[in-house]
């Protein structure tokens, strides 16, 4: 018993995009908005939830090849690298440290902050983390 | 059609070049030029030019709002009519639309619209089920449907 899901697929290919640009907007007004890498990652993992009911496990994994135990990894790296980088400047571990630059293309003083970097660490591991589980639990028999 | 478009924000960038003026203003008016070379030079082209798909893409929005406050006012009267008088059932509508995204469309336009409901869909994706909550006569009904949104979403993918 197949039935033709022609319209859940069609509104799929379009309405993940939405999801996975907002959910990335989340992680970047995470600052002084409320968002965040964590809500970004939760949200960016929806996305692709969202394709793996429209579509089935092996269709996603060959969109996506990624293996996410590797993402928790490289998450937990760069959250552990940012806080090691106060070390090197007689800091406490986890000072975070913020500057003022002139790039070229996005306008004069540009705040960076390193705070980002562990933002992003957070966020790889959040993706990671729910990949892992949803597919584990759908590999299952 | 996104060809077209391509091209005229390649005029846009070309008339800011020009100018050498860097701002909104100044491709808006690069923009608008390049819009009269298009159109000047339409036949060119091997699809129609892509200012008529935009004026079809808002006929269909303005079309469905329509549809929609009508549909919603007929259902109120029934809601709120102290005696049941619908009949409900399920009719066959044979699609003329091909494409994937002119089905969903279509098909979620049909169910956005009070009234009528999009069941399912035949396997070859050529005919849609629909449950219609009150049938008086079905050709009129998937005559109703057919000239109106099935022919605005064929005039947009023309």
């Amino acid at each position: 018993m197949k039935v033709n899901d022609l319209i859940l697929k069609t509104a799929t290919n379009v309405v993940s995009f939405i999801i996975i640009t907002f959910s990335i907007y989340l992680f970047f007004t995470g600052h002084y908005t409320p968002g965040g890498g964590f809500i970004g990652g939760l949200m960016t993992s929806g996305g692709l939830l969202l394709l793996l009911l429209a579509y089935d496990l092996e269709t996603v994994q060959s969109i996506i090849p990624f293996d996410f135990k590797k993402v928790i990894a490289t998450g937990l790296l760069l959250a552990l690298g940012t806080g090691i980088g106060g070390l090197f400047f007689d800091k406490p571990f986890l000072t975070h440290t913020y500057g003022y630059f002139d790039l070229p293309f996005f306008g004069e003083d540009t705040a960076l902050a390193t705070a980002t970097l562990f933002d992003l660490g957070v966020y790889l591991v959040v993706v990671g983390i729910t990949m892992t589980i949803i597919q584990t639990i759908g590999e299952s028999e | 059609m996104s060809f077209q478009i391509l091209l005229n924000v390649i005029i846009a960038l070309l008339w800011m070049f020009f100018q050498n003026a860097w701002n909104g203003l100044a491709f808006s008016k690069g923009y608008l030029v390049g819009i009269i070379i298009l159109f000047c030079l339409r036949r060119f082209f091997p699809t129609r030019f892509y200012i008529q798909k935009l004026v079809a893409i808002v006929y269909l929005l303005l079309l469905f709002l329509v549809e929609l406050l009508k549909a919603n006012y007929s259902v109120l009267k029934e809601v709120i009519r102290p005696t049941l008088k619908i009949q409900p059932g399920i009719f066959a509508l044979p699609l003329e639309v091909e494409k994937d995204w002119e089905i969903m469309l279509l098909a979620n336009m049909i169910t956005l619209t009070p009234g009528t409901l999009v069941v399912d869909i035949s396997d070859d994706n050529s005919v849609l089920y629909i449950h219609a909550m009150h049938i008086d006569d079905v050709h009129e009904a998937i005559d109703d449907i057919k000239n109106s949104f099935e022919k605005a979403i064929m005039e947009v993918s023309r």
